[in-house]
């Protein structure tokens, strides 16, 4: 039997204010209350796999229904939304539990699961009203989550929230506009009247909802709350954020520019470059942009969580980059790597975030040599930053070659160097990562770490495992994709469980020969290797320093300022950037605040005053001198 | 089936065996260059047979020793991809994207390890290496996206196809295949760019701890890099061939004017090694795309 979606929207509302009280009664209680309604969510979604339903009326507002519907792109979306937030549940258990104060307790998991409903709102929204009230609950829901992580996430969630709130204005005054035109917001309504309005409607609307969208998705240059963000967040919060969340903005894209918008729409409307219209060809731009300034951004970090939220920023560039090219193999490239980023991102933040609860630190020059100490996180994080790469056999490998070959199809060349070079450049961050936390030395005092507890070690190994059952079988993921995407009128790509026949796209790929002659070669190897001498283990301190005796006080590592001599190269590029420029705009704002706004609201009562005696003096005299007020 | 797993056991050892040659010829000529008489000419293989039978070997981790087996796991799978003399191998599972994300296993698998082996000079060479793979990776993706519009595939099967009977790429695309040759040079560590290794700065860079038979196994690594570099470039753009001789003859050409180059350079710095690949091989690479595109 399937779960109604109303039910599927409110199990996890309920769970979290059930989780709210039961925290009152223990925190075992609270504890057992979010695992059972988040793993509830996620079991719910099974019934709707590759499934579309008619939309549900759920509530009437200002003449225009309010719908729930689902479709299989719907359903790939939940399938991220609820999974990725079981597994971070299941995280916390254990990494929240430094929090002493449980009433704050109560209160992150309550706005955990609130979250995690906003976002299933969000996807399964079959009208633009429904879409934009759980987007704004998502919003604040989030912001409390975010500040859960001490002082400076204060800062760090302010501004998130700020921005949030520019986005939403945007896309408020896209749906006023499109309710005056249509009076409803139902995504067929409001498809429909674009159909038959002018190009500069259309281009407005479609900008203003997708700089709300490109807000939540981080695109540059709206991408500045990020890095705070995600990093100052607590560790479980981040792979939300940085896996989930952002994904949301991906999905409203897809939603307005192939749900209301359509590709021959938008080509009927504006001039085309490579076969591409404009609109899409500039959103293909910034994307690109992102995934090359933010991959030089990440190089050069030395924190752990503030590179892996430079790395999605540049990652998401891949998604919205797919999305946006309009063809049936990039977009489906977009949307599988949108998964894929959530599996990858997400397992990343949480070895870095297994790795701080061991450590307490997320500073990549304090830490080093951890694989002796923490050898399951080493390996899951490993397999996580082969994804990143683009490197066969794992998931991100698939995704990107698919976007790759679309790019090719399309000859557009110029996106696709980018592309390359922000695939490079993640050997550079991703390979600094693992560097910096878990080879090199290992400084004594983290001597006695262990590995993280068992519920924590699930919820990594789950993500680890998905990475390399998606990178050999796409075909799993694309079963689902296809299918939504042939929902959505695009033509279907061939393609079977292995990977791609000729013809898809420029070249085949069949990942299964790839991971067996791999696997075969290693293994072959690894008994060549055994045949030979055994070898003896020594200590990290017997190691050739020019004949100097290496000594436990003495540090012996190279992690800080791992690419310094690459940071020379690209030092030009960044003397100017776009926070600089927002700040500039914070600047003036105050300015005008302070210096301009001052005179009239002094904050003295007798100017006050005075202003009224002036106000009531001269519409006192407008009228005596004959005039009507009303 | 049976001839696909003949072939994929053949390939390694041919390509195992072209990188040794090409390793021995270099000890002679460099020595000659030098005005030196040089070892004998199986000298690598003396020292291949000694590094993997020595008894005294030490070891930093697993990870430490894993880095060469999966350095050499990803070496061979390479090699299975690249079209040889005619025979297609496995390039129907996996075009040349998917080849040049394959390359990279190996490179990976040898970071790894020298990572594990805590020592700092080995860190140092390891950012180098990938600070100097993002240098030559622009240009090499720039000329990678030409070819394949030009040929208009990605299955390098049939790029070396499309250049039989002497249509090489080489005179359909001459900047491009100028630059192909800088990159594949670059990529190999010649002078000037051997930074990565440079002895007298980093005492060898990622290999300082190894020895023994791990430093056996990255010895024989380095015939299959040489081998999937040159083999890489004569398949792109000097046609590939139709037997082995041949295939032999082109690679034995280009490499010989390979050390050529070595034997006169310096060492760059890494940020120039950087700026240079950034600067001429990308400005000439991206006008012979510009010329593909606009044809």
């Amino acid at each position: 039997m399937n779960a109604s979606l109303e039910l599927l929207l409110a199990t996890p509302f309920i769970g979290g204010l059930l989780a709210f009280i039961g925290g009152k009664i223990h925190r075992w209680i609270r504890n057992l209350i979010a695992i059972v309604f988040s793993f509830a969510t996620a079991f719910e979604i099974i019934g709707y796999y590759n499934v579309s339903t008619k939309g549900i009326v759920w509530g009437k507002l200002f003449g225009s229904d309010l719908i729930l519907q689902t479709n299989p792109i719907t359903w790939l979306f939940l399938f991220i939304v609820t999974s990725a937030s079981f597994l971070i549940v299941l995280f916390s258990i254990d990494d929240m539990r430094k929090e002493e104060d449980e009433l704050k307790l109560d209160a992150y998991y309550m706005y955990l699961l609130f979250v995690e409903g906003a976002m299933v709102g969000i996807v399964l929204a079959g009208d633009l009203i429904t879409f934009f009230m759980f987007w704004e609950i998502m919003s604040w829901t989030s912001y409390f989550l975010i500040i859960h992580g001490g002082k400076r996430s204060m800062a760090a969630g302010y501004k998130y929230i700020i921005m949030s709130v520019i986005g939403a204005y945007a896309m408020f005054l896209a749906m006023a506009m499109l309710y005056a035109k249509a009076h409803s917001l139902v995504y067929a309504d409001v498809a429909n009247v674009l159909l038959h309005s002018s190009p500069t409607f259309v281009i407005w609307t479609v900008v203003l909802l997708a700089i709300g969208f490109f807000v939540k998705a981080a695109v540059m240059p709206l991408h500045t709350w990020l890095p705070d963000a995600h990093s100052e967040a607590p560790s479980p919060v981040s792979p939300l954020l940085s896996g989930v969340l952002i994904k949301m903005g991906a999905y409203g894209l897809f939603i307005v520019l192939y749900g209301l918008v359509s590709v021959k729409l938008a080509s009927s409307l504006m001039p085309s470059v490579f076969s591409t219209p404009i609109l899409l060809y500039i959103i293909q731009w910034l994307a690109a942009l992102s995934i090359v300034l933010a991959t030089f951004l990440a190089i050069m970090q030395e924190d752990a969580k503030r590179l892996l939220a430079y790395s999605s920023i540049s990652q998401i560039g891949y998604v919205v980059l797919g999305i946006a090219t309009g063809t049936s193999l990039g977009v489906a490239g977009g949307l599988f790597h949108a998964l894929n980023h959530a599996i990858f991102k997400g397992l990343l933040f949480l070895v870095v975030g297994a790795v701080i609860y061991r450590t307490g630190t997320r500073n990549l020059s304090e830490l080093g040599g951890l694989i002796r100490k923490m050898p399951f996180s080493f390996v899951a994080l490993l397999l996580g930053i082969i994804a990143l790469a683009g490197v066969p056999p794992l998931n991100g490998f698939v995704s990107k070659w698919m976007i790759y070959e679309a790019l090719l199809q399309k000859k557009e060349v110029f996106l696709l160097i980018m592309a390359f070079v922000g695939s490079t450049g993640a050997f550079l961050y991703v390979y600094r990562l693992v560097h910096s936390i878990f080879l090199g030395q290992l400084p004594k005092k983290y001597e006695n770490v262990k590995d993280v507890p068992i519920l924590m070690q699930i919820a990594i190994w789950v993500l680890a495992l998905l990475t390399i059952v998606l990178g050999v079988m796409p075909g799993l993921a694309m079963n689902v994709i296809v299918k939504g995407m042939v929902f959505f009128g695009f033509k279907p790509i061939a393609y079977n469980l292995f990977g791609f026949p000729q013809g898809t796209a420029m070249g085949a790929l069949v990942t299964v020969n790839i991971v067996s002659i791999l696997a075969i070669a290693f293994v072959a190897m690894w008994i060549l290797f055994l045949l030979f001498p055994k070898s003896r283990k020594v200590s990290q301190y017997d190691n050739y320093a020019s004949g100097q005796i290496v000594t436990e006080d003495l540090k012996y590592n190279y992690s800080y300022g791992f690419y310094m001599s690459f940071g020379r190269v690209i030092k030009p590029i960044f003397k100017w950037s776009i926070e600089k420029v927002y700040n500039y705009w914070v600047e003036a704002v105050k300015v005008f605040g302070d210096y301009y706004m001052r005179r009239i609201y002094t904050g003295n009562l007798e100017t006050y005053n005075a202003y009224i005696v002036i106000i009531v003096t001269l519409a006192a005299a407008f009228v005596l001198l004959g005039g009507k007020v009303w | 089936m049976v001839d696909k797993i003949f072939f994929a056991i053949i390939a390694p050892i041919f390509a195992f065996l072209v990188g040794l040659s090409f390793m021995m010829i270099k000890l002679k000529v460099s020595a000659r260059i030098e005005r030196r008489y040089g070892p004998p000419i199986i000298q690598p293989i003396y020292n291949i047979l000694k590094l993997l039978l020595k008894e005294g070997n030490i070891t930093h981790g697993v990870m430490y020793s894993l880095g060469p087996v999966i350095a050499l796991a990803g070496s061979i799978l390479t090699v299975l991809f690249i079209p040889v003399a005619g025979v297609k191998l496995f390039t129907g599972s996996g075009d040349l994207i998917a080849l040049m994300y394959m390359m990279v296993i190996g490179s990976l698998g040898m970071a790894l390890g020298a990572g594990e082996s805590a020592n700092p000079n080995a860190s140092i060479g390891i950012s180098r290496a990938l600070t100097l793979m993002f240098g030559y990776d622009l240009p090499f993706v720039i000329i990678i996206i030409s070819v394949v519009l030009y040929y208009h595939t990605t299955n390098l099967a049939d790029i070396v196809a499309a250049q039989a009977h002497g249509h090489w790429a080489l005179w359909s695309l001459p900047l491009s295949a100028i630059v192909g040759f800088v990159v594949s040079y670059g990529a190999l560590g010649e002078h000037p760019f051997d930074i990565v290794t440079a002895p007298h700065e980093v005492a060898t860079g990622p290999m300082v701890e190894y020895g023994g038979k791990h430093l056996g196994f990255l010895v024989i690594n380095h015939a299959f890099h040489i081998y999937i570099e040159i083999a890489l470039f004569v398949d792109l753009f000097l046609g590939g061939a139709t037997n082995i001789l041949w295939f032999y003859v082109k690679m034995f050409v280009v490499f010989f004017i390979m050390m050529m180059f070595d034997e006169v350079y310096p060492r760059f710095k890494i940020d120039d090694a950087v700026r240079f690949f950034w600067k001429w091989p990308t400005v000439v690479a991206l006008i012979s795309l510009i010329i593909v595109l606009v044809k």
